[in-house]
């Protein structure tokens, strides 16, 4: 994608899907000016994904917060260092498991 | 000389809201900044997964509290697209009109808080809240509330405008033109402000691809990219606008995008005025709305005063099952450390200032 003139990224998200959490990149070419929806499922056992960073520094703080919401093990660089620092790092706030009003609760 | 470690905020003046900055200086040269966010965080996109459609609004408008009209209307315009809600005509000019009032009274509070920063220029900063408050009373007008508008219904308003809308949006216009044209008088005049801003953290156009920052940042690199142009909504496609960009990408080019920015939207006002059609601009008063087209995901994207405002929904039957706000602040912050190494420690503020960050949005 990065040859192919998708110098942009705009934002990486996911979504949990209970079984599996699907995770997505937005790109964007600027010469041609157009869009990139890239979609990866993960299973639930083996939520690790590759760092983009050496193509995309705006990947650093997507990917911390990635790490932080839902857990995911971004390999290849140190996501110890939480963004929000919200989060004890054993709570993933953004999983469809962690029930908004119960869980919440629990952690104050 | 050894390197000194200094922490700043959570509670700064110059850091505009809640942002704790740990700072390494040798001497008075910045060797490295790490921003700590997160002191604001709400769980936004958790909360509106819990909440209905029409529930939500109230969530969008406070992420960003200087231009509560942008973030709400793009999450109402995602909507829309989910359930397949067509928006009126006359809906369709008067949000784009309303839209960038509001990007003006945004720009007028960023550059009156700005030159702040900077220090003294307490003339401009009192032009500008001066200037901010007639749009604010013209959007009052229109929905019924001063700030939190929430007056976006699906397919188009709460009401429909009042009877001299135009009149006075024409007049508003012409006095927003003659005043903002005043204003490089006693900016681009004032030797301390280009002091401060010229040559003063400076993002180059490959670096600020590269770090994914957009809006007024971007442009003022020199990337010509609007997501009004790029992506159109409404009635965008239709009226002719310049984008304008800065050369050098310093905190004055960014100021002068900005300046000029203002300038094109009270263009596009009197453009969007002029074709506005009369008729009822009424949306729906619908609560709970049951699965009328249900895609798979909706990626929204629009134009909002700081940058790009991506929603990636994926919409179920009453609520949304995730919502994703790719805030445009967010990653404008990330760029700070590129930005303030290797400069002074006192630009640092002004750095900060120049990019336009809003904490609610940030944190989420």
């Amino acid at each position: 994608m990065r040859q192919s003139g998708f110098d942009y990224l705009s934002k990486i998200t996911a979504i949990d899907y209970n079984d599996h959490i699907d995770v997505i990149y937005l790109l964007y070419n600027n010469d041609a000016k157009k869009d990139e929806v890239v979609r990866t499922t993960l299973k639930a056992e083996k939520l690790e994904i590759d760092t983009v960073i050496e193509l995309f520094k705006a990947a650093d703080w997507y990917e911390r917060e990635l790490s932080e919401m839902f857990g995911i093990k971004i390999k290849g660089r140190n996501t110890k260092k939480l963004l929000l620092e919200l989060w004890n790092g054993a709570e993933y706030p953004l999983r469809k498991s962690f029930v908004w009003g119960k869980d919440y609760k629990r952690l104050q | 000389m050894s390197i000194m470690r200094i922490n700043v905020g959570p509670i700064h003046p110059g850091t505009h809201g809640v942002l704790k900055l740990v700072v390494d200086v040798d001497g008075d040269t910045v060797k490295n900044v790490e921003p700590h966010i997160g002191f604001l965080h709400r769980g936004v996109e958790k909360l509106m997964e819990t909440r209905m459609y029409m529930q939500n609004p109230s969530y969008t408008e406070k992420l960003d509290y200087i231009a509560p009209l942008s973030w709400d209307d793009l999450y109402i315009n995602a909507v829309e697209h989910a359930l397949g809600v067509p928006v009126k005509e006359p809906a369709q000019y008067e949000r784009v009109i309303l839209l960038e009032f509001q990007r003006i009274a945004s720009h007028l509070l960023w550059l009156g808080t700005f030159v702040n920063d900077i220090g003294q220029l307490f003339t401009a900063f009192m032009w500008c809240f001066r200037d901010r408050a007639k749009i604010l009373k013209l959007l009052e007008d229109v929905s019924g509330s001063r700030m939190f508008y929430v007056n976006l219904r699906l397919g188009g308003f709460n009401k429909n405008p009042p009877e001299d809308f135009k009149e006075r949006a024409y007049a508003l216009c012409d006095y927003l033109e003659d005043k903002i044209r005043g204003y490089p008088d006693v900016l681009d005049a004032n030797s301390i402000f280009m002091e401060r801003t010229k040559g003063v953290g400076v993002l180059s156009k490959k670096d600020a691809i590269a770090y994914g920052v957009s809006g007024p940042v971007l442009r003022g690199s020199g990337v010509e990219e609007d997501a009004r142009i790029s992506h159109p909504y409404y009635v965008y496609d239709k009226i002719k606008f310049k984008v304008p960009t800065g050369s050098k990408g310093d905190s004055y080019d960014r100021y002068r995008v900005r300046y000029e920015e203002m300038l094109e939207s009270i263009g596009i006002i009197r453009n969007a005025l002029a074709n506005m059609p009369d008729g009822d601009a009424k949306g729906m008063q619908i609560r709970l709305i049951g699965p009328i087209a249900k895609p798979d995901h909706i990626i929204m994207r629009e134009e909002l005063p700081r940058g790009e405002g991506i929603i990636y929904m994926v919409p179920d039957k009453q609520k949304p099952y995730r919502i994703s706000l790719r805030s445009p602040a967010f990653i404008n912050l990330a760029v700070l450390p590129k930005l303030a190494e290797g400069g002074r420690f006192a630009d640092l503020f002004s750095i900060i200032g120049s990019l336009d960050l809003i904490f609610a949005e940030i944190d989420r």
